[in-house]
């Protein structure tokens, strides 16, 4: 699975070499930005029901969407939610690529699943985060980043 | 592929639940580690022709007879195969520990190994004895308690003990060749 430290140990051994000063180089850096993204990781693992009930609220009680979907999209935004997870903690789209978005539109597309919703959801999480009262500065941009990166996956 | 990260979440995966407080406490020292794992990875790096040639001049070393004629190492294309297998082993050795998980170990370079050693007549006690060999010389260099000269410059270097735990969690990398070639 696609990590920073995977990606510098495929491309090191493609070319079968031993790890480079470089590779180091970029090993340290995901190590000094991993204490963020784990931070992310702990809080949205805390409240992920939360924020998933919170979001499905907002998006349902507009009435636009049929109710009777509602504990599906919560479901579904709770998993992805959970593959974001992941991602901070892997300090890679790994999770996300393999687990969530690899065969996402075939599934959409047969089930006809309103993904409107789903985007409006996401991008309530993402405006809803307030720093510093969820997290800190870094580790909400690392999440942000993430939820953006599912949106446009979505979209 | 699996670092100590995608392990984690491989794991949690399986139950399907977030990664929260109780699993990141290991990840948390992963990173806090990682300059000393980056040194112990140096003290590799910077010493692979040291720890894989000369481990398998001791091994042979041991036993005359494999670079007589009729010997495994004989001639010299079978002893540079041998050298050239050392190095492979060290290389995923090195890749392990600086992932800090045995996946890519296993799935790359030790699936098999020991059926195809097997098939090409290569005797396995010599070859668990070379990777032995190289394992007492890295966990030396790493723990700098190899006599004479300092051997690898890293972050930490020079202040040897930091690296003790890592070189342990590098010994058991070694011990997973030997066993898979046992």
């Amino acid at each position: 699975m696609k990590s920073a430290v995977t990606t510098v140990v495929t491309s090191a051994d493609s070319a079968g070499r031993f790890p480079s000063a470089s590779d180091f180089e970029a090993v340290k850096g995901s190590f000094d930005r991993a204490p963020a993204r784990m931070a992310a990781a702990e809080k949205l693992a805390s409240a992920i029901d939360k924020v998933t009930a919170d979001a499905v609220d907002a998006v349902y009680s507009k009435g636009s969407y049929d109710q009777a979907n509602k504990d599906k999209c919560a479901r579904d935004i709770n998993h992805y939610l959970r593959l974001i997870n992941y991602c901070l903690v892997t300090g890679g789209t790994g999770p996300l690529d393999d687990w969530g978005i690899a065969g996402m539109r075939e599934v959409i597309r047969a089930q006809v699943l309103p993904t409107a919703a789903y985007i409006e959801a996401f991008a309530h999480i993402r405006d809803r985060v307030c720093v510093p009262r969820d997290m800190d500065q870094q580790a909400a941009t690392e999440f942000k980043a993430l939820l953006d990166y599912l949106i446009n996956a979505l979209s | 592929m699996l670092d100590a990260f995608s392990r984690a979440v491989v794991t949690a995966d399986a139950k399907g639940s977030p990664i929260g407080s109780s699993d990141l406490v290991a990840l948390r020292k992963y990173v806090s580690d990682a300059n000393k794992r980056i040194d112990a990875t140096l003290a590799i790096t910077q010493n692979v022709s040291c720890i894989a040639a000369d481990a398998i001049a001791g091994m042979v070393c041991e036993n005359t007879g494999l670079t007589q004629p009729g010997g495994n190492c004989y001639p010299t294309r079978r002893m540079a195969a041998c050298l050239r297998d050392g190095e492979i082993i060290l290389r995923y050795v090195s890749y392990a520990l600086l992932a800090g998980d045995p996946s890519v170990l296993d799935d790359r370079c030790l699936n098999g190994l020991k059926e195809t050693y097997l098939a090409l007549g290569v005797p396995l006690t010599h070859a668990v004895r070379a990777v032995e060999i190289m394992k007492i010389a890295a966990v030396a260099i790493m723990t700098e308690t190899n006599s004479g000269r300092k051997m690898f410059d890293g972050i930490n270097s020079g202040s040897g003990a930091e690296c003790k735990e890592i070189a342990s969690e590098a010994a058991s990398y070694f011990d997973r060749v030997i066993s898979a070639l046992s």
